[in-house]
């Protein structure tokens, strides 16, 4: 029974996480049509900055704050100065269905080199802001930690956040808008290009956030966030790439799974686990959990 | 009557061409040296592979992540022939093709009805996935993997010859041959089906095209051509594991097809050729601007990345597209 | 037809333009491969980044000072040395293409401390080394199957196997911590297997044994072995495994209040790194280990202070720990085995050379070296030590007690070897 809660809970704290990075790849999918591998590049680079800032003020929130403030700005420049380009370039012929992939795959491999040229492979680490102690209940001690308890607080908060936004504010009318009708949405005097760009700058930031919560309990080094890119964007494929919430429960979903296999089954299985979980959800729903009937596909 | 002399004659011309580009390879592997001939096997092995991609993805459209997992399956099954059988080397091969043609049939399947990234992310989570099961089975040979040993080059050819040339005479022969096969197959029927499909799906169906069906063929020669270019990967590293084929592999895959040219089967010879260089070429370039630890890591993925970045912008179905152009534009300006 | 033909013609352009210049970048070729008259080139393929890297990747370097070193006093018989460092990234593919361009394209004359088992094994098959009669010196790994002549003509061991470390461990056990329950951690590949084969048959059971892929180590998949090893009650663990698994295991044990007596192997137990790792020197503190060399803090050794002056000058900016210093000392070994090559070193003759005079060297391990022309053993012991609470390492007991075994059926014995005097200022004058 206990082992059942810590799995669980476990699953909670890494599924949350997920749920970072796979909220900002269905934003950016939403408002351009792009999967954007290179979200793991820009998480990275944010965290590598996020890095250097609490390494030197010995805050992690500063170090938190800095890698929003990077992952906002990167994520504008990328769509400014390199989405544009290549959507006025790569139309046509065969390429097109995979040109949008193969960019962004470069620029993620871009970014990874330039982060290796200028920082080198050797594992960093930050200082968490939470102890990492299981919390002990009587004689036993389960894994789950007050670390643990913060990033699904902080996930959490930044979900309630974004959700506000979207729903509440004028500027999430805009971003909703351009996604789902952009010439409609322009007709109305929603400068949509502009709004793209701001959706890249929050999924960028919200992506800092993702890469600062995981380096909080692993080593940061140019491969260290692979692994996140690889189940967000699993998460985002079984939640439905059209719907937000859908994201989050498919993160939630693979997180809870991935870490069951891992505690019951053993190690080694725990991708082939994801996979596992990614075709039978497929198989089920071609366009994921939260599809609805009739999906926009441009 | 006419036309069908004609097919058969621009086969035999084909067949020819093939047969010349054979003698000019082994001619060239004779005169270079030991290095470059085992470089030519790895740019043998990388034409199949990529041969895969261009069916895959430049005929029938459908994008796939994953072709390293493929030739995961036939380097394994190859491997697992070889040694629990006893089996000649050729049959090893011939199960390498079979168990990833079955295996893409299956993947066929599952897939036909994605598309897009719902399609990119399934073959992403196979690339990662699928090595991994060999770390779970003792007869996969875990981490350090299996060794694969084609056994030494038959003995009259001499003291002289090389395993490594005997390598590369194996991946020579295995990639023409594929090639051969792979063109004749986009040049027929299928091809024509598959660049229909791609267009336009919905008027594909509509001119009585089964789609899925076609779809699912596309992804079983797909994989059968990525599981024999993984047994040639297997032979030059006399090793099968699962760090051999990686997502970067699956990666470099695509990188390479798209580089050359991702319809275009003649370009996956060059398309391999620069898989194989641009490490060469960054090593001499990082060694160049002072050698240190930090750019001989990571100067090649830059390299690779650029002509990436910079390929699909201007250059998105290939070089050979912005000459057709060019050439389009002075036949239409007059 | 005429634009297919120059479509076809443009391919065959940028083919032939590429392929060109593949080949011109090809270097040219030495007298005897890897030395001329200024310079002898030696290899190593390493870690340098990637999950297993951390602390290892620190060995190329100390040997490059090391050469350094040497090559400022007079190099050997005249000629500088050149170390190339390859990064394999511990992975078995790389160390195979990476020891090919060594061999092929750099022409190295002999490859030097080449890291990992299943790396060693895959390369010396696949490139074949012994065919090509390329020379491996002191290899950065201790499996026992690395002894075998007949299979490994050309190579020569430093470190003493994982089976006798297991043996010696197995008998540590018996003598100090009878009659408690025991658990084992080892990495599920030949490195690991060669100790736990060597626990079974010494007749060492163990309560819990737990076995993971190499590379899968985090702070996830500790979290399941701790799990293990707790529900299994054990007492007292033993781990066999790179640093950069030690490193989770203790800290995870740590944040779940699980504190058993641990015997790190003596692979993965370096202070420093598992510090700079995120282990906290608490953790450390009372740690036992099997150790070969003296602590790399003990500066009343000769070879220590020596080393450490090397270090300072020559390697500035990293700090001396077990892997700085098991490199030096391989450099050490690889000179003093250039030297008594003679003075026109050929690859047939390094090898003879190290058979019969290798035994003989001077080095920093305590045991005696075990080179000859029917063995490539290397050292042949270990001493357990303890950790402090400063994570520095002292001898079990107090003082050094050094055993002695073989990696067969033969006893563990107390050993009263005396080490070789270091050669003076560390620069060897052997022939």
């Amino acid at each position: 029974m206990q082992k059942l809660l810590e799995t669980f809970l476990i699953g909670v704290s890494t599924g949350s996480i997920y749920a970072l990075m796979s909220l900002a790849l269905v934003l950016v999918w939403r408002s351009t049509r792009v999967v954007n591998f290179a979200q793991a590049g820009q998480a990275m680079l944010s965290t590598y900055i996020g890095f250097e800032i609490a390494s030197r003020t010995e805050i992690f929130w500063l170090g938190l704050a800095g890698a929003i403030t990077a992952g906002a700005l990167l994520g504008a420049g990328v769509d400014f100065f390199f989405m544009r380009v290549l959507f006025k370039r790569a139309v046509s012929g065969p390429a097109a269905v995979v040109a949008p992939v193969i960019a962004t795959l470069g620029l993620l491999g871009l970014i990874r080199s330039i982060v290796g040229l200028i920082w080198g492979g050797e594992f960093k680490s930050i200082e968490a802001p939470a102890s990492k102690d299981g919390f002990t209940m009587g004689q036993t001690t389960i894994p789950f930690s007050a670390l643990n308890l913060l990033i699904i607080a902080t996930v959490s908060l930044i979900l309630i956040t974004l959700a506000i936004i979207f729903q509440r504010t004028n500027l999430g009318l805009s971003l909703r808008a351009s996604a789902y009708a952009p010439e409609i949405a322009q007709l109305a005097g929603i400068k949509t290009a502009r709004t793209r760009t701001i959706g890249w700058a929050i999924a960028g930031g919200v992506g800092g956030v993702a890469g600062m919560l995981v380096t909080s309990y692993n080593f940061l080094s140019p491969y260290s966030l692979d692994l996140l890119l690889v189940f967000g964007f699993i998460a985002a494929v079984i939640g439905g790439l059209e719907s937000m919430v859908g994201s989050v429960i498919g993160a939630l979903t693979l997180g809870i799974g991935l870490t069951f296999i891992l505690n019951y089954i053993g190690t080694s299985l725990v991708f082939i686990g994801g996979f596992a979980v990614l075709i039978v959800v497929l198989l089920l729903k071609p366009d994921g959990i939260m599809a609805r009937g009739k999906v926009r596909r441009a | 009557m006419e036309l069908w002399l004609e097919a058969r004659c621009a086969v035999r011309k084909k067949i020819a061409f093939f047969i010349l580009l054979g003698w000019l390879l082994l001619f060239i592997g004779d005169r270079i040296d030991e290095l470059r001939v085992y470089q030519g096997a790895q740019i043998a092995m990388y034409t199949i592979a990529l041969a895969s991609i261009v069916l895959l993805t430049g005929y029938s459209g459908q994008i796939s992540l994953g072709n390293g997992a493929m030739m995961a399956v036939g380097g394994y099954a190859a491997a697992l022939t070889l040694n629990k059988l006893e089996s000649p080397v050729w049959f090893a091969f011939l199960m390498a093709v079979f168990f990833s043609a079955l295996f893409g049939a299956l993947l066929g399947t599952a897939a036909a009805r994605l598309s897009g990234p719902y399609l990119a992310g399934t073959t992403l989570a196979l690339a990662v996935g699928l090595p991994e099961i060999a770390n779970q089975f003792a007869f996969l040979g875990g981490v350090p993997g299996i060794l694969f040993d084609v056994g030494f080059p038959p003995a009259r050819f001499g003291e002289e010859f090389t395993q490594y040339k005997w390598f590369f005479w194996i991946a020579t022969f295995l990639a023409l041959l594929s090639l051969f096969i792979t063109s004749n197959i986009l040049q027929s029927r299928f091809g024509r089906t598959w660049s229909a499909i791609r267009s336009n799906s919905l008027a594909a169906e509509l001119s009585g095209i089964h789609s899925s069906r076609m779809k699912i063929l596309a992804f079983t020669i797909s994989s059968a051509l990525a599981g024999l270019a993984g047994a040639v990967l297997a032979m030059t590293i006399s090793l099968v594991a699962p760090g051999a084929y990686t997502l970067t592999l699956s990666f470099a895959l695509v990188t390479g097809a798209v580089l050359a040219g991702v319809s275009s089967l003649p370009g996956v010879a060059l398309g391999a050729l620069i898989l194989v260089a641009i490490p060469e070429i960054a090593d001499v370039l990082s060694q160049g601007l002072g050698g240190n630890e930090k750019l001989n890591n990571y100067l090649p993925g830059l390299i690779v990345s650029l002509l990436l970045i910079i390929s699909v912008i201007f250059t998105p179905n290939g070089p050979g597209e912005n000459l057709r152009k060019h050439h389009h534009k002075k036949v239409t300006n007059h | 037809m005429i634009r297919k033909t120059r479509r076809r013609g443009t391919w065959l352009a940028a083919t032939v333009l590429a392929a060109g210049s593949l080949i011109a970048t090809a270097l040219p070729a030495y007298a005897e491969t890897g030395v001329s008259s200024r310079e002898i080139k030696l290899g190593i393929t390493l870690p340098l980044t990637g999950a297993a890297s951390p602390g290892y990747n620190k060995i190329g370097n100390a040997m490059n000072a090391y050469f350094k070193y040497v090559n400022d006093n007079g190099g050997v018989y005249g000629r500088k040395i050149t170390l190339i460092q390859k990064n394999d990234e511990y992975s078995p593919q790389l160390s195979i293409a990476k020891t090919n361009e060594l061999i092929l394209k750099d022409k190295v004359f002999a490859l030097v401390g080449p890291l990992g088992t299943a790396n060693f094994t895959a390369v010396h098959k696949s490139v074949g080394l012994a065919k090509r009669g390329v020379p491996s010196l002191f290899l950065n790994t201790g499996f026992s199957g690395f002894a075998n002549k007949k299979s490994y003509p050309a190579s020569f061991m430093i470190l003493p196997s994982y089976a006798m470390e297991a043996k010696i461990i197995a008998q540590f056990l018996k003598e100090n911590h009878a009659g408690k329950k025991l658990g084992i951690v080892y990495q599920n590949d030949e490195f690991g297997i060669d100790g736990m084969s060597a626990f079974k048959a010494a007749g060492t059971k163990f309560d819990v044994t737990v076995a993971y892929t190499s590379g899968s180590q985090s702070a996830a998949t500790a979290q399941t072995w701790v799990s293990q090893l707790a529900a299994g009650g054990a007492q007292v663990v033993v781990f066999l495994g790179v640093t950069s698994a030690t490193a989770p295991l203790l800290a995870v044990s740590a944040a779940a209040r699980y504190a058993p007596q641990w015997i790190l192997g003596s692979v993965g137990s370096d202070p420093l790194t598992l510090r700079a790792l995120g282990v906290p020197v608490a953790v450390l503190n009372g740690a036992q280990t099997p150790a070969g060399n003296p602590s790399p803090n003990d500066t009343s050794d000769e070879y220590v202070k020596q080393f450490q002056e090397i270090n300072t000058k020559y390697n500035t900016g990293t700090a001396f720990d077990d892997y700085v210093l098991q490199g030096m000392n391989i450099g050490l070994m690889t000179v003093q085995g250039l030297r008594a090559a003679g003075s026109n070193p050929t690859r047939k003759g390094l090898i003879s050379a190290i058979e019969s005079k290798g035994s003989t060297f001077a080095s920093v391990g305590y045991s005696p070296l075990g080179f000859s022309k029917t063995s490539n053993v290397g050292h042949t012991g270990y001493y357990m030590a303890v950790m402090d609470a400063n994570g520095d390492r002292k001898p079990f007991g107090g003082t050094v007690k050094l055993y002695t075994t073989d990696s067969g059926s033969g006893p563990v014995v107390l050993s009263t070897f005396n080490r070789p005097a270091m050669p003076a200022k560390g620069l060897p004058s052997n022939s």
